[in-house]
Protein backbone atom coordinates (compact mmCIF):
# COMPACT_ATOMS: atom_id res chain seq x y z
CA UNK A 1 0.00 0.00 0.00
CA UNK A 2 1.31 3.45 -0.88
CA UNK A 3 2.02 5.36 2.31
CA UNK A 4 0.20 8.33 0.63
CA UNK A 5 -2.94 6.43 -0.46
CA UNK A 6 -6.33 7.95 1.03
CA UNK A 7 -8.79 5.20 -0.69
CA UNK A 8 -7.26 1.56 -0.47
CA UNK A 9 -8.99 -1.45 -1.36
CA UNK A 10 -8.36 -4.74 -1.66
CA UNK A 11 -10.02 -8.30 -2.57
CA UNK A 12 -13.43 -6.69 -2.46
CA UNK A 13 -16.18 -8.63 -3.62
CA UNK A 14 -19.94 -8.23 -2.93
CA UNK A 15 -22.90 -10.75 -3.98
CA UNK A 16 -26.36 -9.95 -3.53
CA UNK A 17 -28.35 -12.84 -2.49
CA UNK A 18 -31.88 -13.09 -4.45
CA UNK A 19 -33.56 -15.47 -6.83
CA UNK A 20 -30.94 -14.35 -9.61
CA UNK A 21 -27.62 -13.75 -7.12
CA UNK A 22 -25.40 -10.75 -8.69
CA UNK A 23 -21.70 -11.63 -7.82
CA UNK A 24 -21.34 -7.13 -8.08
CA UNK A 25 -17.71 -7.39 -7.19
CA UNK A 26 -15.14 -10.01 -7.33
CA UNK A 27 -11.82 -9.23 -6.00
CA UNK A 28 -11.66 -5.67 -6.97
CA UNK A 29 -7.93 -3.65 -6.10
CA UNK A 30 -8.07 0.16 -6.36
CA UNK A 31 -5.99 2.87 -5.03
CA UNK A 32 -6.53 6.43 -4.78
CA UNK A 33 -3.66 8.72 -3.47
CA UNK A 34 -3.95 11.89 -2.56
CA UNK A 35 -4.35 14.74 -4.83
CA UNK A 36 -4.99 12.19 -7.76
CA UNK A 37 -8.13 11.84 -9.97
CA UNK A 38 -8.70 7.84 -10.36
CA UNK A 39 -11.52 7.12 -13.38
CA UNK A 40 -13.59 4.35 -12.54
CA UNK A 41 -14.87 3.06 -16.22
CA UNK A 42 -17.55 0.26 -16.68
CA UNK A 43 -20.35 -0.30 -18.42
CA UNK A 44 -23.98 -0.58 -17.18
CA UNK A 45 -24.31 -3.35 -14.14
CA UNK A 46 -20.35 -3.36 -14.11
CA UNK A 47 -20.45 -2.95 -10.27
CA UNK A 48 -19.13 0.80 -10.21
CA UNK A 49 -21.99 1.93 -7.90
CA UNK A 50 -21.72 -0.98 -5.52
CA UNK A 51 -18.05 -0.33 -5.00
CA UNK A 52 -19.09 3.33 -4.05
CA UNK A 53 -21.86 2.19 -2.34
CA UNK A 54 -19.35 -0.29 0.26
CA UNK A 55 -16.81 2.74 0.23
CA UNK A 56 -19.34 5.32 2.41
CA UNK A 57 -21.14 2.27 4.47
CA UNK A 58 -24.48 1.69 2.31
CA UNK A 59 -23.48 -1.70 1.20
CA UNK A 60 -21.39 -4.49 3.67
CA UNK A 61 -18.62 -6.31 1.46
CA UNK A 62 -18.85 -10.04 1.78
CA UNK A 63 -14.78 -9.80 1.80
CA UNK A 64 -11.34 -7.90 1.31
CA UNK A 65 -10.83 -4.50 3.20
CA UNK A 66 -11.62 -0.55 2.59
CA UNK A 67 -8.96 1.65 3.88
CA UNK A 68 -10.12 5.36 3.82
CA UNK A 69 -7.28 7.15 5.34
CA UNK A 70 -5.61 4.61 7.92
CA UNK A 71 -9.56 3.54 9.12
CA UNK A 72 -11.33 0.53 8.11
CA UNK A 73 -14.50 1.51 6.39
CA UNK A 74 -16.24 -1.87 6.74
CA UNK A 75 -15.50 -2.19 10.48
CA UNK A 76 -16.48 1.81 11.08
CA UNK A 77 -18.42 2.68 8.43
CA UNK A 78 -19.81 6.14 10.46
CA UNK A 79 -15.51 6.99 10.75
CA UNK A 80 -15.55 6.56 6.90
CA UNK A 81 -18.42 8.91 6.54
CA UNK A 82 -16.43 11.28 8.20
CA UNK A 83 -13.37 11.45 5.33
CA UNK A 84 -16.09 10.80 2.21
CA UNK A 85 -17.83 13.01 0.70
CA UNK A 86 -19.96 11.71 -2.51
CA UNK A 87 -22.02 12.71 -5.19
CA UNK A 88 -24.71 9.56 -6.07
CA UNK A 89 -25.33 8.67 -9.58
CA UNK A 90 -29.33 9.63 -8.71
CA UNK A 91 -29.75 13.71 -8.04
CA UNK A 92 -31.12 14.18 -4.92
CA UNK A 93 -33.69 16.14 -4.47
CA UNK A 94 -33.93 19.33 -2.97
CA UNK A 95 -36.72 20.25 -3.01
CA UNK A 96 -37.88 23.57 -1.35
CA UNK A 97 -34.57 24.84 -0.86
CA UNK A 98 -32.88 26.92 -3.51
CA UNK A 99 -29.53 25.64 -4.77
CA UNK A 100 -27.20 27.89 -3.01
CA UNK A 101 -29.13 27.19 0.33
CA UNK A 102 -28.70 23.57 -0.13
CA UNK A 103 -25.02 23.81 -0.91
CA UNK A 104 -24.37 25.72 2.34
CA UNK A 105 -26.61 23.42 4.66
CA UNK A 106 -24.56 21.03 3.16
CA UNK A 107 -21.30 22.33 3.60
CA UNK A 108 -22.41 23.39 7.61
CA UNK A 109 -23.64 19.95 8.09
CA UNK A 110 -20.36 18.56 6.70
CA UNK A 111 -18.67 20.71 9.65
CA UNK A 112 -17.48 24.10 7.67
CA UNK A 113 -18.05 27.46 9.58
CA UNK A 114 -21.08 29.80 8.18
CA UNK A 115 -18.35 31.72 6.81
CA UNK A 116 -16.30 29.73 5.46
CA UNK A 117 -19.12 27.49 3.23
CA UNK A 118 -20.66 31.06 1.97
CA UNK A 119 -17.34 31.60 0.62
CA UNK A 120 -16.47 28.86 -0.73
CA UNK A 121 -20.52 28.23 -1.85
CA UNK A 122 -19.91 31.32 -4.30
CA UNK A 123 -16.55 30.16 -5.34
CA UNK A 124 -18.04 26.86 -6.75
CA UNK A 125 -21.10 28.98 -8.54
CA UNK A 126 -18.95 31.52 -10.24
CA UNK A 127 -16.57 29.00 -11.40
CA UNK A 128 -19.58 26.52 -12.51
CA UNK A 129 -21.21 29.28 -13.99
CA UNK A 130 -24.55 28.71 -12.28
CA UNK A 131 -25.56 32.26 -10.97
CA UNK A 132 -28.42 33.14 -12.08
CA UNK A 133 -30.24 30.03 -10.53
CA UNK A 134 -28.24 30.15 -7.83
CA UNK A 135 -30.97 31.34 -6.09
CA UNK A 136 -33.95 30.01 -7.81
CA UNK A 137 -36.50 27.83 -6.18
CA UNK A 138 -35.37 24.30 -7.26
CA UNK A 139 -38.31 23.23 -8.69
CA UNK A 140 -37.65 25.40 -11.48
CA UNK A 141 -33.81 24.67 -12.21
CA UNK A 142 -32.80 21.92 -15.07
CA UNK A 143 -31.51 18.61 -14.26
CA UNK A 144 -28.19 20.05 -15.72
CA UNK A 145 -27.96 22.54 -13.10
CA UNK A 146 -29.33 20.22 -10.54
CA UNK A 147 -26.70 18.04 -11.06
CA UNK A 148 -23.85 21.09 -11.02
CA UNK A 149 -26.05 21.65 -7.15
CA UNK A 150 -25.39 18.01 -6.27
CA UNK A 151 -21.34 18.47 -7.22
CA UNK A 152 -20.96 21.73 -5.35
CA UNK A 153 -22.92 19.98 -2.30
CA UNK A 154 -19.90 17.16 -2.39
CA UNK A 155 -17.10 19.64 -3.01
CA UNK A 156 -18.01 22.48 -0.83
CA UNK A 157 -15.91 20.99 1.99
CA UNK A 158 -14.88 17.75 0.19
CA UNK A 159 -13.82 14.74 2.09
CA UNK A 160 -10.64 13.44 1.97
CA UNK A 161 -11.85 10.90 -0.74
CA UNK A 162 -14.34 12.76 -3.06
CA UNK A 163 -16.51 10.20 -4.84
CA UNK A 164 -18.40 11.41 -7.74
CA UNK A 165 -20.73 8.99 -9.70
CA UNK A 166 -21.48 10.46 -13.31
CA UNK A 167 -21.09 13.89 -12.52
CA UNK A 168 -21.42 14.97 -16.06
CA UNK A 169 -24.72 13.62 -16.79
CA UNK A 170 -27.37 16.32 -18.11
CA UNK A 171 -24.68 19.07 -18.05
CA UNK A 172 -23.98 20.85 -21.34
CA UNK A 173 -21.38 20.76 -22.54
CA UNK A 174 -19.87 23.93 -22.20
CA UNK A 175 -20.30 23.87 -18.27
CA UNK A 176 -19.15 20.10 -18.59
CA UNK A 177 -15.75 21.94 -19.31
CA UNK A 178 -15.83 23.94 -16.48
CA UNK A 179 -17.36 21.23 -14.40
CA UNK A 180 -13.86 18.94 -15.35
CA UNK A 181 -11.66 21.66 -14.34
CA UNK A 182 -13.70 21.92 -10.79
CA UNK A 183 -12.82 18.27 -10.71
CA UNK A 184 -9.09 18.77 -10.90
CA UNK A 185 -9.01 21.38 -8.88
CA UNK A 186 -10.28 19.30 -6.15
CA UNK A 187 -7.47 17.27 -6.17
CA UNK A 188 -4.90 19.34 -6.92
CA UNK A 189 -5.96 21.08 -3.86
CA UNK A 190 -5.13 17.59 -2.15
CA UNK A 191 -8.08 15.80 -1.89
CA UNK A 192 -8.34 12.06 -3.71
CA UNK A 193 -11.09 11.90 -6.41
CA UNK A 194 -12.78 8.49 -7.15
CA UNK A 195 -14.84 9.19 -10.76
CA UNK A 196 -17.21 6.81 -12.06
CA UNK A 197 -18.26 7.77 -15.52
CA UNK A 198 -19.55 7.20 -18.75
CA UNK A 199 -17.66 9.59 -20.36
CA UNK A 200 -14.41 8.13 -20.96
CA UNK A 201 -13.43 11.00 -24.08
CA UNK A 202 -13.80 13.83 -21.65
CA UNK A 203 -12.51 12.20 -18.62
CA UNK A 204 -9.03 10.98 -20.21
CA UNK A 205 -8.32 15.17 -20.04
CA UNK A 206 -8.48 14.98 -15.99
CA UNK A 207 -7.73 11.29 -14.75
CA UNK A 208 -4.52 10.44 -13.92
CA UNK A 209 -5.31 6.35 -13.19
CA UNK A 210 -8.01 4.54 -14.88
CA UNK A 211 -9.30 1.49 -13.74
CA UNK A 212 -11.99 -0.34 -16.02
CA UNK A 213 -14.41 -2.70 -14.33
CA UNK A 214 -16.09 -6.01 -16.34
CA UNK A 215 -18.40 -8.05 -14.49
CA UNK A 216 -17.36 -7.24 -11.27
CA UNK A 217 -13.76 -7.50 -12.19
CA UNK A 218 -10.77 -5.27 -12.83
CA UNK A 219 -9.91 -6.04 -16.21
CA UNK A 220 -7.38 -3.34 -16.74
CA UNK A 221 -5.81 -0.70 -14.42
CA UNK A 222 -3.28 2.09 -15.83
CA UNK A 223 -2.19 5.70 -16.64
CA UNK A 224 -4.56 7.09 -19.71
CA UNK A 225 -1.20 6.47 -21.59
CA UNK A 226 -0.36 3.36 -20.12
CA UNK A 227 -3.61 1.61 -21.44
CA UNK A 228 -2.81 3.75 -24.65
CA UNK A 229 0.24 2.33 -25.27
CA UNK A 230 -1.39 -0.46 -27.42
CA UNK A 231 -2.62 1.86 -29.85
CA UNK A 232 0.17 3.65 -30.42
CA UNK A 233 1.44 4.02 -34.02
CA UNK A 234 -1.44 3.85 -35.09
CA UNK A 235 -4.31 6.80 -36.36
CA UNK A 236 -7.91 6.88 -37.11
CA UNK A 237 -9.21 8.78 -40.31
CA UNK A 238 -12.76 9.73 -40.48
CA UNK A 239 -14.25 11.54 -43.04
CA UNK A 240 -17.73 13.28 -43.70
CA UNK A 241 -19.14 12.28 -46.31
CA UNK A 242 -21.12 15.19 -49.08
CA UNK A 243 -24.69 13.58 -49.17
CA UNK A 244 -24.72 13.18 -52.93
CA UNK A 245 -21.29 11.29 -52.83
CA UNK A 246 -23.10 7.97 -54.75
CA UNK A 247 -20.19 5.22 -55.50
CA UNK A 248 -17.08 3.47 -53.23
CA UNK A 249 -14.52 5.78 -51.99
CA UNK A 250 -11.44 4.15 -53.24
CA UNK A 251 -9.38 4.67 -49.43
CA UNK A 252 -5.86 4.61 -50.28
CA UNK A 253 -2.97 1.49 -49.16
CA UNK A 254 -2.43 1.12 -45.70
CA UNK A 255 -5.77 2.04 -44.60
CA UNK A 256 -7.58 -1.02 -42.83
CA UNK A 257 -10.63 -1.66 -40.82
CA UNK A 258 -12.84 0.78 -42.64
CA UNK A 259 -16.28 1.14 -42.20
CA UNK A 260 -18.74 3.44 -44.05
CA UNK A 261 -22.15 4.40 -42.57
CA UNK A 262 -24.34 7.10 -44.76
CA UNK A 263 -22.61 10.37 -44.17
CA UNK A 264 -19.54 8.85 -42.42
CA UNK A 265 -16.58 7.00 -43.35
CA UNK A 266 -13.40 5.54 -40.99
CA UNK A 267 -10.56 3.44 -41.16
CA UNK A 268 -7.27 2.28 -39.56
CA UNK A 269 -4.12 3.77 -40.28
CA UNK A 270 -0.21 3.48 -39.84
CA UNK A 271 1.70 6.29 -38.55
CA UNK A 272 4.14 6.49 -41.01
CA UNK A 273 0.95 6.43 -44.06
CA UNK A 274 -0.42 9.67 -42.48
CA UNK A 275 0.98 12.16 -44.64
CA UNK A 276 -0.01 10.01 -47.36
CA UNK A 277 -3.43 9.36 -46.25
CA UNK A 278 -4.03 13.12 -45.85
CA UNK A 279 -3.06 14.31 -49.23
CA UNK A 280 -5.37 11.49 -50.75
CA UNK A 281 -8.07 13.15 -48.09
CA UNK A 282 -7.47 16.45 -49.15
CA UNK A 283 -7.71 15.27 -52.67
CA UNK A 284 -11.26 14.31 -52.07
CA UNK A 285 -12.06 17.32 -50.70
CA UNK A 286 -10.90 19.06 -53.30
CA UNK A 287 -12.28 16.60 -55.72
CA UNK A 288 -15.89 17.41 -53.91
CA UNK A 289 -16.63 13.82 -52.90
CA UNK A 290 -15.68 14.95 -48.64
CA UNK A 291 -16.71 17.83 -46.73
CA UNK A 292 -14.09 17.50 -44.33
CA UNK A 293 -11.87 14.93 -42.56
CA UNK A 294 -9.47 14.29 -39.26
CA UNK A 295 -6.95 11.72 -38.47
CA UNK A 296 -7.38 11.38 -34.70
CA UNK A 297 -4.92 9.27 -32.70
CA UNK A 298 -7.19 6.11 -31.15
CA UNK A 299 -8.69 7.82 -28.37
CA UNK A 300 -8.89 5.86 -24.88
CA UNK A 301 -12.91 5.05 -25.33
CA UNK A 302 -11.13 2.89 -28.65
CA UNK A 303 -9.13 1.08 -25.64
CA UNK A 304 -12.21 0.39 -23.76
CA UNK A 305 -14.26 0.20 -26.43
CA UNK A 306 -12.30 -3.20 -27.07
CA UNK A 307 -11.57 -4.00 -23.56
CA UNK A 308 -15.35 -4.48 -22.46
CA UNK A 309 -16.41 -5.61 -26.10
CA UNK A 310 -18.32 -2.91 -28.30
CA UNK A 311 -21.47 -4.62 -27.77
CA UNK A 312 -21.27 -3.13 -24.43
CA UNK A 313 -20.10 0.61 -25.59
CA UNK A 314 -20.26 3.68 -23.24
CA UNK A 315 -22.77 6.40 -24.72
CA UNK A 316 -19.89 7.82 -27.30
CA UNK A 317 -19.51 11.39 -26.80
CA UNK A 318 -19.14 13.57 -30.34
CA UNK A 319 -15.84 12.63 -31.48
CA UNK A 320 -13.34 15.15 -30.80
CA UNK A 321 -11.60 16.45 -34.44
CA UNK A 322 -8.19 16.87 -34.18
CA UNK A 323 -6.32 17.09 -37.21
CA UNK A 324 -2.69 16.05 -37.65
CA UNK A 325 -2.13 17.02 -40.98
CA UNK B 1 -21.86 19.41 20.21
CA UNK B 2 -20.93 19.18 16.41
CA UNK B 3 -23.67 15.62 17.15
CA UNK B 4 -26.40 18.63 18.39
CA UNK B 5 -25.02 21.21 16.08
CA UNK B 6 -25.31 18.93 12.63
CA UNK B 7 -28.81 17.77 13.99
CA UNK B 8 -30.18 20.93 13.84
CA UNK B 9 -28.87 21.67 10.32
CA UNK B 10 -30.19 18.45 9.30
CA UNK B 11 -33.59 19.48 10.88
CA UNK B 12 -33.49 23.04 8.82
CA UNK B 13 -32.93 21.00 5.95
CA UNK B 14 -35.97 18.48 6.14
CA UNK B 15 -38.23 21.52 7.74
CA UNK B 16 -37.03 23.80 4.44
CA UNK B 17 -37.36 20.91 2.23
CA UNK B 18 -40.85 20.29 3.47
CA UNK B 19 -41.81 24.01 3.42
CA UNK B 20 -44.36 23.82 1.03
CA UNK B 21 -46.23 20.57 2.79
CA UNK B 22 -45.80 21.42 5.98
CA UNK B 23 -47.82 24.09 6.59
CA UNK B 24 -51.06 21.90 5.02
CA UNK B 25 -49.69 18.92 7.21
CA UNK B 26 -50.17 21.10 10.40
CA UNK B 27 -53.46 22.46 9.20
CA UNK B 28 -54.76 19.21 8.08
CA UNK B 29 -53.32 17.69 12.25
CA UNK B 30 -55.62 20.73 13.58
CA UNK B 31 -58.43 19.97 11.44
CA UNK B 32 -57.78 16.37 12.49
CA UNK B 33 -57.52 17.10 16.10
CA UNK B 34 -60.84 19.16 16.01
CA UNK B 35 -62.89 16.74 14.25
CA UNK B 36 -61.71 14.17 16.04
CA UNK B 37 -63.27 16.45 19.29
CA UNK B 38 -66.48 17.24 17.28
CA UNK B 39 -67.18 14.00 15.12
CA UNK B 40 -67.16 12.04 18.68
CA UNK B 41 -69.61 14.32 19.51
CA UNK B 42 -71.94 13.70 17.20
CA UNK B 43 -71.38 9.94 17.80
CA UNK B 44 -72.16 9.93 20.93
CA UNK B 45 -75.15 12.56 21.54
CA UNK B 46 -75.11 14.81 24.50
CA UNK B 47 -72.04 13.52 26.64
CA UNK B 48 -72.68 13.37 30.38
CA UNK B 49 -69.55 15.57 31.94
CA UNK B 50 -67.12 12.06 32.77
CA UNK B 51 -67.28 11.02 28.79
CA UNK B 52 -66.91 14.29 27.81
CA UNK B 53 -63.82 14.63 29.87
CA UNK B 54 -62.86 10.95 28.11
CA UNK B 55 -63.83 12.58 24.69
CA UNK B 56 -61.88 15.58 25.16
CA UNK B 57 -58.72 14.10 26.79
CA UNK B 58 -58.72 11.28 24.05
CA UNK B 59 -58.33 14.04 20.97
CA UNK B 60 -54.70 14.86 21.46
CA UNK B 61 -53.56 11.50 21.85
CA UNK B 62 -55.46 10.77 18.45
CA UNK B 63 -53.76 13.69 16.86
CA UNK B 64 -50.36 12.61 18.00
CA UNK B 65 -50.55 9.12 16.99
CA UNK B 66 -51.74 9.16 13.86
CA UNK B 67 -48.54 11.78 13.07
CA UNK B 68 -46.45 9.25 14.16
CA UNK B 69 -47.90 6.10 12.98
CA UNK B 70 -49.43 7.81 9.71
CA UNK B 71 -47.28 10.36 8.17
CA UNK B 72 -43.70 9.41 9.33
CA UNK B 73 -44.09 6.35 7.39
CA UNK B 74 -45.47 7.85 4.56
CA UNK B 75 -42.79 10.64 4.19
CA UNK B 76 -40.04 7.93 5.12
CA UNK B 77 -41.32 5.92 2.20
CA UNK B 78 -41.44 8.76 -0.37
CA UNK B 79 -37.68 9.83 0.68
CA UNK B 80 -36.41 6.17 0.70
CA UNK B 81 -38.32 6.12 -3.54
CA UNK B 82 -37.19 9.35 -4.72
CA UNK B 83 -33.48 8.75 -3.33
CA UNK B 84 -32.95 11.23 -0.92
CA UNK B 85 -33.07 8.57 2.12
CA UNK B 86 -29.98 6.53 0.76
CA UNK B 87 -27.96 10.53 0.10
CA UNK B 88 -28.61 11.34 3.36
CA UNK B 89 -27.12 8.50 4.98
CA UNK B 90 -24.29 9.11 2.99
CA UNK B 91 -23.77 12.34 5.31
CA UNK B 92 -21.18 12.45 7.88
CA UNK B 93 -23.55 12.16 10.60
CA UNK B 94 -23.75 9.33 13.53
CA UNK B 95 -27.46 7.61 12.53
CA UNK B 96 -28.54 8.84 16.30
CA UNK B 97 -28.32 12.20 15.18
CA UNK B 98 -30.05 11.62 12.16
CA UNK B 99 -33.08 9.53 13.58
CA UNK B 100 -33.29 12.50 16.41
CA UNK B 101 -33.48 15.16 13.97
CA UNK B 102 -36.26 13.28 12.09
CA UNK B 103 -38.09 12.47 15.43
CA UNK B 104 -37.97 16.15 16.36
CA UNK B 105 -39.49 17.22 13.29
CA UNK B 106 -42.58 14.97 13.42
CA UNK B 107 -43.04 16.44 17.26
CA UNK B 108 -42.65 19.44 16.33
CA UNK B 109 -45.13 18.90 13.17
CA UNK B 110 -47.76 17.21 15.98
CA UNK B 111 -47.59 19.78 18.40
CA UNK B 112 -49.90 22.52 17.08
CA UNK B 113 -52.90 19.87 16.27
CA UNK B 114 -52.57 18.27 20.00
CA UNK B 115 -53.19 22.02 21.62
CA UNK B 116 -56.06 22.91 19.55
CA UNK B 117 -57.16 19.45 20.25
CA UNK B 118 -57.76 20.15 23.68
CA UNK B 119 -58.89 23.74 23.03
CA UNK B 120 -61.47 22.24 20.87
CA UNK B 121 -62.37 19.95 23.50
CA UNK B 122 -62.72 22.33 26.16
CA UNK B 123 -64.68 24.64 24.37
CA UNK B 124 -67.07 21.63 22.68
CA UNK B 125 -67.32 19.96 26.23
CA UNK B 126 -66.81 22.70 28.31
CA UNK B 127 -64.84 20.41 30.56
CA UNK B 128 -62.73 21.18 33.40
CA UNK B 129 -58.87 20.62 32.91
CA UNK B 130 -56.22 20.39 36.16
CA UNK B 131 -52.79 20.25 33.85
CA UNK B 132 -49.65 18.23 35.60
CA UNK B 133 -46.09 19.28 35.22
CA UNK B 134 -45.52 16.67 33.50
CA UNK B 135 -47.90 16.78 30.61
CA UNK B 136 -45.07 18.07 28.35
CA UNK B 137 -42.35 15.40 29.00
CA UNK B 138 -45.79 12.65 28.27
CA UNK B 139 -46.64 14.15 25.23
CA UNK B 140 -42.79 14.16 24.09
CA UNK B 141 -42.86 10.19 25.22
CA UNK B 142 -46.02 9.32 22.82
CA UNK B 143 -44.55 11.46 20.05
CA UNK B 144 -41.19 9.86 20.11
CA UNK B 145 -42.91 6.44 20.63
CA UNK B 146 -45.25 6.26 18.20
CA UNK B 147 -42.84 7.76 15.35
CA UNK B 148 -40.40 6.29 16.27
CA UNK B 149 -42.72 2.63 16.03
CA UNK B 150 -43.98 4.34 12.24
CA UNK B 151 -40.28 5.05 10.96
CA UNK B 152 -39.63 1.18 12.17
CA UNK B 153 -41.97 -0.05 10.21
CA UNK B 154 -41.38 2.50 7.28
CA UNK B 155 -37.75 0.90 7.45
CA UNK B 156 -38.24 -2.73 7.46
CA UNK B 157 -41.46 -3.13 5.39
CA UNK B 158 -41.55 -1.91 1.52
CA UNK B 159 -43.12 1.01 0.93
CA UNK B 160 -46.44 -0.17 -0.79
CA UNK B 161 -46.87 -2.54 2.23
CA UNK B 162 -46.42 0.20 4.93
CA UNK B 163 -48.86 2.87 3.65
CA UNK B 164 -51.68 0.13 3.76
CA UNK B 165 -50.42 -0.72 7.08
CA UNK B 166 -50.94 2.89 8.27
CA UNK B 167 -54.20 2.86 6.68
CA UNK B 168 -55.55 -0.09 8.66
CA UNK B 169 -53.85 1.10 11.51
CA UNK B 170 -55.70 4.71 11.88
CA UNK B 171 -58.88 2.76 11.60
CA UNK B 172 -57.62 0.59 14.82
CA UNK B 173 -56.06 3.14 16.56
CA UNK B 174 -59.61 5.64 16.07
CA UNK B 175 -62.54 3.21 16.65
CA UNK B 176 -60.68 -0.46 17.85
CA UNK B 177 -58.79 1.37 21.00
CA UNK B 178 -59.53 2.83 23.95
CA UNK B 179 -58.42 6.58 23.68
CA UNK B 180 -61.96 8.07 23.25
CA UNK B 181 -63.95 6.04 25.58
CA UNK B 182 -63.54 3.29 28.55
CA UNK B 183 -61.51 0.29 27.77
CA UNK B 184 -64.33 -1.64 30.05
CA UNK B 185 -66.69 -0.88 26.33
CA UNK B 186 -64.33 -3.41 24.23
CA UNK B 187 -64.54 -7.22 23.95
CA UNK B 188 -62.77 -8.38 26.49
CA UNK B 189 -60.17 -10.19 24.42
CA UNK B 190 -59.31 -6.76 22.82
CA UNK B 191 -58.72 -5.74 26.17
CA UNK B 192 -56.40 -8.01 26.58
CA UNK B 193 -54.61 -7.60 23.49
CA UNK B 194 -53.89 -3.44 24.22
CA UNK B 195 -52.65 -4.14 27.56
CA UNK B 196 -49.22 -5.03 25.67
CA UNK B 197 -50.16 -2.42 22.98
CA UNK B 198 -48.67 0.95 23.09
CA UNK B 199 -52.01 3.06 22.30
CA UNK B 200 -53.80 2.68 25.70
CA UNK B 201 -50.83 3.90 27.96
CA UNK B 202 -50.29 6.65 25.64
CA UNK B 203 -54.17 7.61 25.99
CA UNK B 204 -53.67 7.31 29.53
CA UNK B 205 -50.28 9.55 29.81
CA UNK B 206 -51.82 12.12 27.96
CA UNK B 207 -55.27 12.05 29.98
CA UNK B 208 -53.72 12.18 33.12
CA UNK B 209 -51.53 15.00 32.26
CA UNK B 210 -54.65 16.93 31.08
CA UNK B 211 -56.84 15.82 33.78
CA UNK B 212 -54.85 15.19 36.71
CA UNK B 213 -57.70 15.29 39.43
CA UNK B 214 -59.47 12.95 37.71
CA UNK B 215 -56.80 10.52 35.91
CA UNK B 216 -54.45 8.41 37.26
CA UNK B 217 -51.50 6.42 35.08
CA UNK B 218 -51.22 2.89 36.17
CA UNK B 219 -47.58 2.05 36.78
CA UNK B 220 -47.83 -0.79 34.51
CA UNK B 221 -48.68 1.32 31.11
CA UNK B 222 -45.68 3.48 31.86
CA UNK B 223 -43.37 0.09 31.71
CA UNK B 224 -45.62 -1.15 28.85
CA UNK B 225 -44.97 2.41 27.04
CA UNK B 226 -40.87 2.41 27.74
CA UNK B 227 -40.39 -0.25 26.79
CA UNK B 228 -41.97 0.24 23.13
CA UNK B 229 -40.57 3.62 23.12
CA UNK B 230 -36.79 1.96 23.71
CA UNK B 231 -37.78 -1.15 21.63
CA UNK B 232 -38.81 1.16 18.53
CA UNK B 233 -35.92 3.66 19.05
CA UNK B 234 -33.88 0.55 18.73
CA UNK B 235 -35.55 -0.41 15.79
CA UNK B 236 -35.30 2.26 13.95
CA UNK B 237 -31.90 3.31 14.23
CA UNK B 238 -30.40 -0.76 13.51
CA UNK B 239 -32.98 -0.04 10.56
CA UNK B 240 -30.81 3.26 9.66
CA UNK B 241 -27.52 1.17 10.70
CA UNK B 242 -28.25 -1.75 8.13
CA UNK B 243 -26.22 -2.00 5.22
CA UNK B 244 -27.32 -4.16 1.97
Amino acid sequence: MEPSAVLSIRGLSKRYSGRRGVQANDGIDLDVLAGQVVGLLGHNGAGKTTLVNQVVGLVRPDAGSIRLDGIDAVADPDGARRLASIQAQANVPITGLTPRTAIQLVGRIRGGSRREVAARTQGLIETLDIGSWADMPSQKISGGIARLTAFCMTAVVPGRIVVLDEPTNDVDPVRRRLLWDAIRTLADDGAGVLLVTHNVREAERVVDHLVILDQGKVIAADTPAGLAASTRGVLTVELDLVPSLGGGLGWPPGVTGTTRERLRAAGTVPAELAADVVRWAQAQVDAGAVERYALTAASLEDVYVRLVGSDRAPVAADAELAVVA
Amino acid sequence: MTAVRQGLLLLQWQLRRGSTVMPLLVVVQIGMAVATVVGYGLLVGDPTPDVALYLATGAPTITLITVGLVMTPQMLGQAKTEGSLDWMRTLPVPRWTFLASDLLMWTLIALPGMVLGVVAGVLRFDVQLSIAPWLVAAALLVSLTSASVGYAMASVLPPMLAMLLTQVLVFVVLLFSPVSYPASRMPEWLQHAHEYLPIEPMAQVVRAGLANADFSVPGRSVVVLCVWCVASVGAALAALRRRA
